[in-house]
């Protein structure tokens, strides 16, 4: 780190401790240091890019939203194989895992330069922050443990045991505690953010007593919990369980299950709508979403959907249903509740993630097999394909957005 | 142990790992490549210990190299021992190494007259689509190889299915003059081995073997509609029939789907998502399908789906019905279709159907029409209606179903589901008949299913007493 940048770090400190505002106790958002000189600024509003994780290339790319454009691209290194990528909420740093790398991976959001690779544990895949930008928690699925890097120090200061193949955290409002789906489990973990330590393992809902007429469904494999998902004011949480094809509604004041709902078959996920109404898990055991009215935590609708679901983005007052390997996204009417259609983006394709921009206005979907992102206008349903974006798009990003989210 | 042996100790295993790496050994040739690794190990052991004896005989040498390197130079040497130890760590500790991925694609290229192929927009060239080989550096686990070529594999296979069943009867006589069917036990099983395969892109193919054996009440209750839905596909018992074989396609964005063959278009027509399953749902064929459609049994047919998945939907088919028909042009059943998806009132969702149909089956032209609905009144109660009218040579018939289904919340456990209906049949001649029927079906493993049936039949025939039964049944049904 040169002169410059300790001193502008240094300076910042003092601010904000002769402000008397305490870091890391609350949602607080750092300003941007002012840009260099020497030219290396390539990002100058951290807002303007969609971060694209190319899997193959082991590179993040950054392509200018108004544009079109790819502006700037960070190797990795070889083999990476980086997994989901996240911008701090400060707008400072990009992050990401490389899933076979065992690293976390660091980028200064301006000059897009990788600053620093973190050993962590097996496997890394998704990720997430603390309200503050202080923590960055990495969950290593196949390590069973969530590491913890500082943000400050860019360090890693403890990686918490005792999971089950941890696939996303989600913090409170408050950042002092976070909630982790195990994918091979039945359990929402809650770690204590204060002391970064696993304090309560919340079962979501019993295993039915006929399962043991069923070993090969329940001993071969478990599909668990990907998610607790926050509801907008950040009281409950909803952890749709694969396996038990329910979604249990967790108070976190109390940290207990208030409500299980029953929903299709073998729910992967589930997604929240941005006005806090309704929820949609997508149900791949039997091609259907169910749509669940978050004031009665109960299922509005079950509507048909598509194979091999992946992610659910809202937008135009819509939701589009991402169907992997059938190339269509399908697109619900929320205000009705009811099928509006289907998209096809391609055929022979396979799509992955997508992201939406802060407007609610359009799409950034990850198509890997043609190595484009389709941007789809969610008013129209007009579609864009931006072509060469890397090798294997896995996964978008933008800064701000409601559904950041990986798979 | 001091620097130049730390480095060697860990330069030379690294090295040989990344010659490893490099060649791409494959889980096949890992064991003998870690042998041949192991050897060089020792080899080195060996070699470091010869060194330090060396070193022994010539410390004020060494450590006079060891003095000549600046602190600075020790430090980065330190650091990059300190990395080759992680990465050695990785290596032992992380995913599987494995060759570079090789994939296929579609590529667009541009082709002029000479047969020159150039990647970009050419003058003189057109463009055209072709395949070719990608290979990128993905690492994956030895079990992530495993389970895509696995999958791999399975979308070229032909999947089969099995659907068996079988369903216990007994009557008993409620009303009526005494019939040889009070006090007796009867029993009838199916078993449905399906296959299905792509055979193209939107192009699958579908057949379906019964076999069936038994006795079902059918046989000795003379009652309007099947007493036992499984008796539908009766045509010869303990024989192999084809009961499907057809080929589907879809077109137009795969808005349209197109299926030929022989088939069953009560399959297509008056669905309903509370009462259409003799296998799951209710056992009464009056509860299942709508005797107003008016087919037999399968036979040649070809059926188009028009579907936007905007929640209207279109249907158009035509069948033959009969077996024993010499042409195609006898007993052609010719049926339409709209199908759409409601939120009345702001309930959940119900499905509601409008068909029609002709048929040529008695010599001459027939109509009949009917709906179905069903309609979710909560996430666990489902109500559901079917009407029919088909005219028939003594005037028209009508034929009326009703019921409910509840799943999910009153129920003995989660995935278990059951339902109570009624049917009227009211032909034009005056026969009549009442039914109803509950059922409680017990999902006790994904593949097995047992349910409990209470049937009650009222036949009430021209110049005839009525007569009545009561059935219990137990069907117990088993699907991979």
């Amino acid at each position: 780190m040169n002169t410059y940048k300790l001193f502008s770090a240094g300076l910042g400190l003092l601010l904000a401790c002769g402000a008397g505002v305490p870091l890391g106790a609350q949602e607080h958002k750092m300003p941007m240091p002012a840009p260099l000189n020497d030219g290396r600024t390539l990002l100058s509003d951290p807002t303007s890019v969609v971060m694209i994780v190319n899997r193959d290339s082991n590179d993040i790319a950054f392509m200018d939203i108004k544009s079109k454009k790819v502006v700037g691209k960070t190797f990795l290194g070889n083999n990476v194989n980086p997994h989901m990528v996240m911008m701090s909420p400060d707008g400072r740093y990009v992050v990401t895992g490389g899933t076979r790398a065992n690293k976390a991976y660091i980028i200064d959001a301006r000059t897009l330069e990788l600053v620093k690779a973190i050993p962590v544990d097996i496997a890394p895949e998704h990720l997430s922050f603390s309200p503050d930008s202080r923590w960055y928690y990495q969950g290593n699925p196949d390590g069973d443990s969530v590491s913890v890097i500082d943000m400050t120090t860019l360090t890693k200061v403890k990686t918490i045991p005792g999971f089950a193949e941890p696939l996303n955290v989600t913090f409170t409002p408050d950042g002092t505690k976070a909630y982790v789906g195990n994918y091979g489990a039945h359990w929402v973990g809650v770690i204590d953010v204060t002391r970064h330590e696993l304090a309560k393992k919340i079962q979501v809902a019993p295993v039915q007593s006929r399962a043991g007429l069923d070993p090969e469904k329940y001993l071969t494999s478990i599909q668990g919990i990907n998610i607790a998902a926050p509801s907008i004011d950040g009281r409950y949480l909803y952890a749709a369980d694969t396996d038990l094809g329910v979604v249990g509604v967790i108070d976190t004041r109390e940290d207990k299950v208030v409500k299980v709902i029953r929903v299709g078959k073998e729910p992967w996920r589930i997604y929240m709508n941005h006005d806090g109404k309704y929820a949609i898990t997508a149900n791949n055991g039997d091609e259907t979403i169910s749509i669940i009215d978050l004031t009665k935590n109960e299922v509005a609708a079950t509507l048909e959907a598509g194979p091999d679901m992946t992610g659910i983005n809202f937008a135009a007052g819509k939701a589009f249903v991402i169907s992997s390997t059938s190339g269509f996204v399908y697109v619900y009417d929320m205000a009705t509740l009811k099928p509006a259609g289907r998209i096809k983006v391609g055929v022979n394709i396979q799509l992955e993630t997508a992201t939406t921009d802060a407007a609610d206005e359009k799409l950034y979907l990850a198509d890997s097999t043609d190595n484009a992102v389709v941007i789809i206008d969610a008013r129209t349903q007009a579609m864009e394909k931006v072509l060469n974006v890397g090798l294997y798009p896995w996964g978008t990003h933008i800064m701000d957005s409601k559904d950041n989210y990986c798979h | 142990m001091s620097f130049d042996r730390r480095l060697v100790r860990l330069a030379v295993p690294c090295a040989l790992a990344a010659l490893f790496l490099t060649l791409g050994a494959t889980p096949g040739h890992a064991q003998g490549t870690n042998q041949a690794l192991a050897r060089r190990v020792e080899q080195l052991e060996q070699r470091v210990q010869e060194l330090e004896a060396e070193r022994a005989a010539s410390a004020p040498a060494a450590s006079g190299r060891t003095a000549n390197i600046s602190p600075e130079a020790l430090q980065a040497l330190l650091d990059r021992v300190n990395t080759l130890e992680s990465r050695l760590g990785d290596l032992e500790t992380s995913a599987v190494l494995s060759e570079p991925e090789t994939r296929v694609k579609r590529v667009e290229v541009y082709v002029d007259n000479n047969g020159n192929e150039y990647d970009q927009p050419t003058p003189g060239a057109k463009k055209t689509v072709t395949y070719q080989r990608e290979r990128v550096l993905r690492r994956q686990t030895i079990n992530e190889k495993i389970e895509e070529a696995l999958s791999g594999e399975e979308g070229k296979r032909v999947a089969i299915g099995v659907d068996a069943a079988t369903v216990t009867q007994f009557a008993s006589q409620t009303d009526g003059p005494d019939t040889d069917a009070d006090g007796h036990a009867y029993q009838f099983a199916a078993a449905d081995l399906t296959f299905a395969a792509n055979l193209a892109q939107n192009t699958s193919f579908f057949a379906d073997v019964v076999g069936v054996s038994g006795s079902p009440p059918d046989n000795e209750i003379p009652s309007l509609t099947l007493l036992n839905g499984y008796t539908a596909r009766l045509q010869n018992a303990n024989e192999l029939n084809l009961r499907e074989a057809w080929l589907r396609t879809e077109v137009f964005n795969q808005r349209l789907a197109l299926s030929l063959g022989r088939l069953d278009l009560t399959n297509y027509f008056d669905n309903n998502a509370a009462a259409n399953q003799e296998t799951t749902q209710f056992i009464s064929d009056a509860l299942v399908n709508n005797p107003a459609l008016g087919l037999s049994s399968n036979g040649s047919g070809v059926v188009a789906v028009y579907d936007a998945k905007n929640g209207v939907n279109f249907k158009l088919g035509a069948q033959q019905s009969d077996p024993a028909a010499t042409n195609l042009s006898e007993s052609i059943f010719s049926l339409a279709e709209v199908g759409y998806l409601a939120r009345p009132f702001s309930l959940p969702e119900g499905n509601y159907r409008l068909w029609y149909r002709r048929d040529n089956s008695s010599g001459r032209q027939r109509d009949g029409y009917g709906l179905s609905f069903d309609q979710k009144l909560n996430p666990n109660l489902t109500l559901f209606a079917r009407y029919g009218s088909s005219d028939s040579d003594a005037g028209n018939d009508h034929f009326y179903s009703t019921g409910v289904q509840f799943e999910y919340g009153a129920v003995l456990n989660p995935l278990d589901a059951w339902g109570l209906g009624y049917a009227y049949l009211d032909l034009g001649s005056g026969d009549s008949e009442h039914l109803q029927e509950l059922y409680y079906n017990f999902h006790l493993a994904d593949r097995l299913r047992l349910s409990l049936h209470l049937q009650h039949v009222t036949e009430q025939r021209v110049g005839a007493e009525s007569v009545g039964y009561l059935l219990p049944g137990l069907r117990l049904q088993a699907a991979f």
